[in-house]
């Protein structure tokens, strides 16, 4: 798609959007006490092609629930969401995610790790999917270790090999659960700027789930900030940085800095609430 | 090592393997502390005659029944009919305990109405129920493979269960994301992770098998080591028993050795887990 450096602010453009989030609630029967547990309530969104949307909220606040739904791993308790018009009944090949313990298969090698993520779609009938899987691990630079193991690879490295089992699949939409909350600092910095740039290439729609203030406005198009008890939207926010981002480009930028003010507030009550109330 | 990513070059480095190199040096102290045993066993029933050698004969007398049993083709007829029967209903106790294993531990309907009584006869004493396998099926190799394999199936049952209810919830819905659903998660998916607990299940489970047999031979056989062992201790003879109880401890040895080297192979990243806490 885009490969144009500036800010992609969402057009508002008559298309449909790509992700149509309508009132939705989960809920859950809590067995031991026999109430009921809002996880989410009353989210509202639209996401468009091309869109990078980052999730931001508290830990508990239902952002990973909100995602799973949209994966399809977790049913709506009310609303609906469609994903391209049609209403997300599971999960389907449109949609690939990203894991924030990596779930990779410790007796698979990177190759076939990467290949897991074609597993299911027809085509490995042929011999076309190893190339396929074999530019998927070059994407992510684990060029050189198709016959290693997980086991044998460090936190980021394993998370590459996630990035590439997701992409290999050609999804429309990248739902990434704190894809870098496991990954050390250092990597985690490297890493995000890399992410940022695969997505700016390959024009992915992208729901980025993160607990990280600056995570959340060096990718975002838009933040959506979550609050707890029970997790709802707080606010969406369009970020309208240019790209591309690093921390050091925009570390004294006014809107970088106005930005990470307003959402630490945003999050520090939200902080503060939650401990409050358990 | 460095790799060239996407957006540029950065240094990886591979995590150490485990190494075993203090190994070998407590491999000889063991075979010094052997030695030694056997050398005060030896001089406290030969020269000294502290203990009547009747009782406990020396060790040179011992390793002299050992070769005599060894070209003895009685000694390997009973070794082939336990062997057979523990080999039988271990692998049944296998297949078994595997599939019960799984679908327990998957199954959260079977895991409230099933595993009670798994936990229940797990705990009761098997081996009080030997005399009844003997007197329901007879004193042929039937019960000793009924003996074998109701040893060996709980703990491969409940490792496998355990295993089953384990396995990472986002290996599941990582199957699920990219379309393995039903038989093929449980095939591509479950199966693999569950491996290495029904590996050690099975490891424990093989330890307890040759126990059931040779208690079955023991309390009414017609072949068998046990029943030789049974044999030559009411004959009196002490060195030829003690000789069985040394092929015993051996094919048991082995045994768990087959099935640990089979775990390493089958499954080295749970070994490597344990061995190193590697993440």
């Amino acid at each position: 798609m885009t490969t144009t450096t500036e800010p992609r602010v969402p057009e508002a453009s008559p298309s449909a959007p790509l992700i149509s989030v309508r009132d939705l609630s989960v809920a859950y029967d809590v067995a031991r006490t026999g109430k009921r547990l809002i996880a989410i309530e009353g989210v509202d969104l639209d996401v468009h092609e091309g869109e990078f949307v980052t999730v931001l909220g508290p830990s508990g606040c239902g952002k990973t629930t909100f995602m799973n739904v949209v994966a399809g791993l977790v049913k709506p308790s009310t609303g609906t969401v469609l994903v391209d018009g049609s209403p997300v009944t599971g999960p389907g090949p449109d949609r690939a995610v990203v894991f924030q313990d990596y779930a990779l298969l410790p007796w698979r090698t990177v190759f076939d790790n990467v290949k897991f993520g074609l597993e299911m779609q027809k085509e490995l009938r042929g011999d076309g999917w190893r190339d396929r899987v074999q530019e998927a691990i070059e994407l992510v630079g684990l060029a050189g270790f198709e016959s290693s193991y997980p086991r044998e690879l460090s936190g980021g490295m394993q998370q590459r090999v996630g990035l590439a089992r997701a992409f290999v699949a050609e999804p429309r939409i990248l739902l990434m659960d704190e894809p870098l909350g496991a990954v050390d600092a250092l990597t985690r910095e490297v890493m995000r700027d890399e992410i940022d740039k695969l997505i700016q290439k390959t024009g992915k729609t992208v729901l980025f789930i993160t607990h990280s203030i600056e995570e959340a406005i060096l990718l975002g198009d838009r933040i959506v900030v979550f609050k707890s008890h029970p997790g709802a939207i707080k606010e969406v926010i369009e970020t309208g940085l240019e790209r591309p981002r690093s921390e050091r480009s925009v570390q004294h930028d006014p809107r970088f800095l106005e930005l990470r003010d307003h959402l630490w507030d945003a999050l520090q009550g939200e902080a503060t609430a939650a401990a409050v109330s358990k | 090592m460095s790799v060239t990513s996407a957006t540029g070059t950065m240094r990886i480095v591979r995590p150490r393997r485990v190494v075993r190199r203090d190994e070998a040096k407590w491999t000889w102290l063991l075979i010094g502390v052997v030695a030694a045993i056997l050398l005060v066993w030896e001089a406290a029933v030969s020269w000294l005659h502290l203990v009547p050698e009747a009782f406990l004969p020396p060790p040179t007398a011992v390793a002299a029944s050992f070769a005599q049993l060894m070209v003895d083709p009685a000694f390997w007829q009973a070794f082939a009919y336990s062997l057979t029967n523990v080999v039988i209903g271990l692998v049944l106790a296998i297949v078994v305990g595997v599939v019960v294993g799984l679908a327990v531990g998957w199954s959260a309907a079977l895991r409230f109405t099933v595993a009670p009584f798994l936990w229940l006869l797990y705990s009761t004493p098997k081996v009080a129920l030997a005399p009844l396998f003997i007197l329901a099926l007879g004193l042929g190799s039937a019960s000793k493979i009924a003996l074998v394999f109701l040893l060996a199936v709980f703990p491969i049952i409940l490792n496998t269960m355990e295993g089953a209810v384990t396995v990472g919830g986002s290996l599941v819905n990582a199957g699920r994301v990219y379309g393995v659903n039903g038989l093929a998660l449980g095939w591509k998916v479950i199966f693999p992770a569950t491996l290495p607990y029904s590996l050690s299940g099975i490891q424990r489970g093989a330890a307890l098998a040759f126990t059931g047999e040779v208690l079955g031979e023991f309390l009414g056989g017609t072949g068998g080591l046990g029943h030789m062992l049974e044999f030559a201790a009411y004959q009196f003879e002490m060195a030829e028993a003690i000789a069985l109880v040394i092929v015993m401890v051996i094919i048991a040895n082995l045994t768990l050795l087959l099935i640990s080297t089979l775990r390493r192979r089958l499954a080295p990243w749970y070994d490597d887990r344990k061995i190193a806490g590697a993440s």
